[in-house]
């Protein structure tokens, strides 16, 4: 609430460290997507930019679409890039750096993204986990089943949490 | 908690987003056999549910202290939110409203630790008013911003009613006495409250605190001190919430003047003891009784915090027939009434012929209407001068029928005081 005291529509810090943690690898993700002539790194620069700026406009009417278009140009680049155990790591990366740029909102106290660590390593581990399983494990049909009927499932398991917010609280003793 | 918990946690729209764009990717995937966008969904479908884990797992108690400061027009809120043990103060989303009758910035200061938010706002009244300064809504919300959780206080709202500081001291003066037999009265109050009186017989009902224990001990039978009370006279405020041809906005404006000045009326009368009774006169007359003490005075202030206009203009008379139901008559009235028009006077006729002794004092809408103008120099100047001069003459049309106050000054009820104090006849014509 560090901000929060600061005139409606006024220009926000846009924190730039983690700024610079969601640029490096989305833009590297982004060249190495396969759009030609650079495009995908001008993309991710643009979209980290424009997200950037919706945040630092402090206008409630417009910063809570801050993280459309990164999202957009996260997910164009998974669709683009080719099969590889590296561009894997790069776009578990860039969905990592984009938690925590999430988790440094201008609008809140800072140090956001430190107070989200416990949450950002959920998914980080899930990832560790997936990649690695692509790297060691053989590549054939069962295991890719396997891979397929374990995302079957926590896609199952999220929504029905998602359904029933009830299930995260506690009983009052 | 149950499915009926009344704090449950909710899902915000960023949530809903990474839920579907993941959901998306995952499609894309499965659709393309191509691991790659698998590796984007992952984080999305999962950071909401960790999220929603790594938080608490109940609305959050939180201890709220707010405070006010400041006299006459300064407003200054201070306050502070402390969560219990285990919840960071940096993850609460705090929001203050302000009050519409006040203004100044509309965000307050807030400065947050690990361990409280200190919060502090400086507003102005711009003009007397009573007003509440709601309790601020505090969320807990993950730092990602997918998840929050309203939290659990028991902090109460403060009310604060600015009134011209001549108010203060105006109890002073002495008021007509309504009562038989006039003089020393016997004290209801508990306790050591009032002057020594005597001793007498205990009686049942006397609280363990009056009884003489001392003298019970020496004569050998239960007796009890008796207090009495200088009662120095009693005083009805009444209000006049008919609309006006002003219009909603200024009546409005007139009339939350009018309830900020009896509160400071019957409050510094109260405060030496005297009897306050209240009413409202819109469609009909509600009223507060007379009564004394620190319960009368939350009593009025609730009712004229209530209090609203009416939309329909109702006959005086029934006003007077209604006042002398509830009051006993010769009882010291002061009326609020903006006297915008001609149907607006007739109050005072009324109740004088009921019996009561009624001095007005009228807010001006001048000095509203004429923030409110929009008239170049020359032309506003002409028109404030006839406003003014149609204003004085129905004031002293007023005066014919009783002592009528012009309070034009909103922050000073000097000419007020200075007449209630020295009650002078003033000709007229």
């Amino acid at each position: 609430m560090d901000s929060s005291h600061r005139r409606p529509g006024a220009i926000r810090s846009v924190r730039p460290v983690s700024l610079a943690l969601l640029l490096v690898p989305l833009t590297t993700f982004g060249y190495v997507s396969g759009f030609s002539y650079g495009m995908g790194a001008a993309i991710a620069v643009a979209a980290v930019a424009l997200g950037a700026g919706l945040r630092a406009t402090g206008r409630r009417s417009l910063s809570p679409y801050a993280p459309v278009p990164v999202l957009l140009a996260l997910a164009a680049f998974a669709v683009h890039a080719p099969v590889g155990l590296g561009f894997e790591f790069l776009a578990g990366l860039s969905a990592l750096a984009f938690l925590v740029w999430l988790a440094d909102d201008p609008a809140r106290p800072q140090r956001g993204a430190l107070r989200s660590l416990p949450t950002v390593a959920v998914p980080a581990l899930a990832l560790a986990i997936a990649w690695s399983s692509a790297l060691f494990l053989p590549a054939g049909a069962v295991p890719l089943g396997v891979a397929g009927g374990l995302l079957a499932l926590t896609l199952a398991l999220v929504a029905f949490l998602v359904g029933r917010p009830t299930l995260f609280d506690r009983e009052e003793a | 908690m149950s499915a009926s918990s009344p704090l449950p946690l909710r899902w915000r729209p960023l949530a809903v987003l990474l839920l579907v764009a993941g959901a998306a990717l995952l499609f894309v995937a499965v659709v393309t056999r191509d691991p790659t966008p698998l590796f984007v969904a992952l984080p999305l479908l999962l950071a909401p549910v960790a999220a929603a884990l790594a938080g608490p797992r109940g609305g959050p108690k939180v201890q709220i202290t707010l405070a006010v400061e400041g006299a006459a027009a300064e407003v200054r809120v201070r306050g502070a939110i402390v969560p219990e043990p285990g919840v960071d103060a940096q993850d609460f989303v705090v929001e203050l409203g302000r009050p519409p009758s006040l203004i100044g910035e509309a965000a307050p200061r807030f400065d947050a630790t690990a361990s409280q938010i200190d919060f502090r706002a400086d507003w102005r009244a711009p003009e007397p008013t009573i007003a509440e300064i709601p309790v601020p809504d505090v969320i807990w919300r993950d730092p990602l911003g997918l998840v929050e959780r309203e939290t659990v206080s028991s902090a109460a709202p403060v009310v604060i009613s600015r009134y011209p500081p001549e108010l203060l001291r105006i109890g002073a003066v002495r008021l007509e006495r309504t009562t038989p037999l006039p003089g020393e009265t016997r004290s209801r109050r508990v306790g050591e409250s009032g002057e020594f009186h005597g001793i007498r017989l205990a009686r049942p009902g006397d609280p363990p605190r009056q009884i003489n224990w001392r003298a019970t001990a020496r004569a050998g039978r239960t007796l009890a001190n008796e207090y009495d009370l200088d009662k120095t006279g009693d005083l009805l405020i009444l209000l006049d919430a008919r609309p006006t041809p002003l219009g909603p906005s200024v009546d409005e404006r007139l009339f939350s003047i009018a309830r900020a000045a009896a509160v400071g009326l019957s409050e510094s009368f109260l405060r030496v003891k005297a009897r306050v009774g209240v009413g409202v006169f819109g469609e009909f007359l509600e009223v507060v009784p007379l009564s004394t003490g620190r319960t009368q005075r939350v009593r009025i202030e609730a009712m004229l915090r209530a209090a609203h206009l009416s939309t329909v203009h109702a006959p005086a008379e029934r006003c007077a027939v209604s006042a002398r139901r509830h009051f006993p008559p010769g009882l010291t009235t002061v009326v609020f009434s903006s006297m915008a028009d001609e149907l607006s006077e007739d109050l005072s006729p009324y109740l004088r012929r009921r019996g009561f002794p009624v001095v007005v004092v009228s807010p001006s809408p001048l000095p509203i209407v004429a923030a409110a103008s929009r008239l170049e120099s020359a032309d506003e100047a002409l028109a404030s001068r006839i406003v003014r001069l149609v204003r004085r003459d129905r004031i002293a049309q007023a005066w014919q029928e009783a002592p009528a106050i012009d309070w034009d000054d909103y922050w000073s009820l000097g000419k007020f005081v200075e007449f209630v104090r020295r009650p002078r006849v003033r000709r007229v014509g």
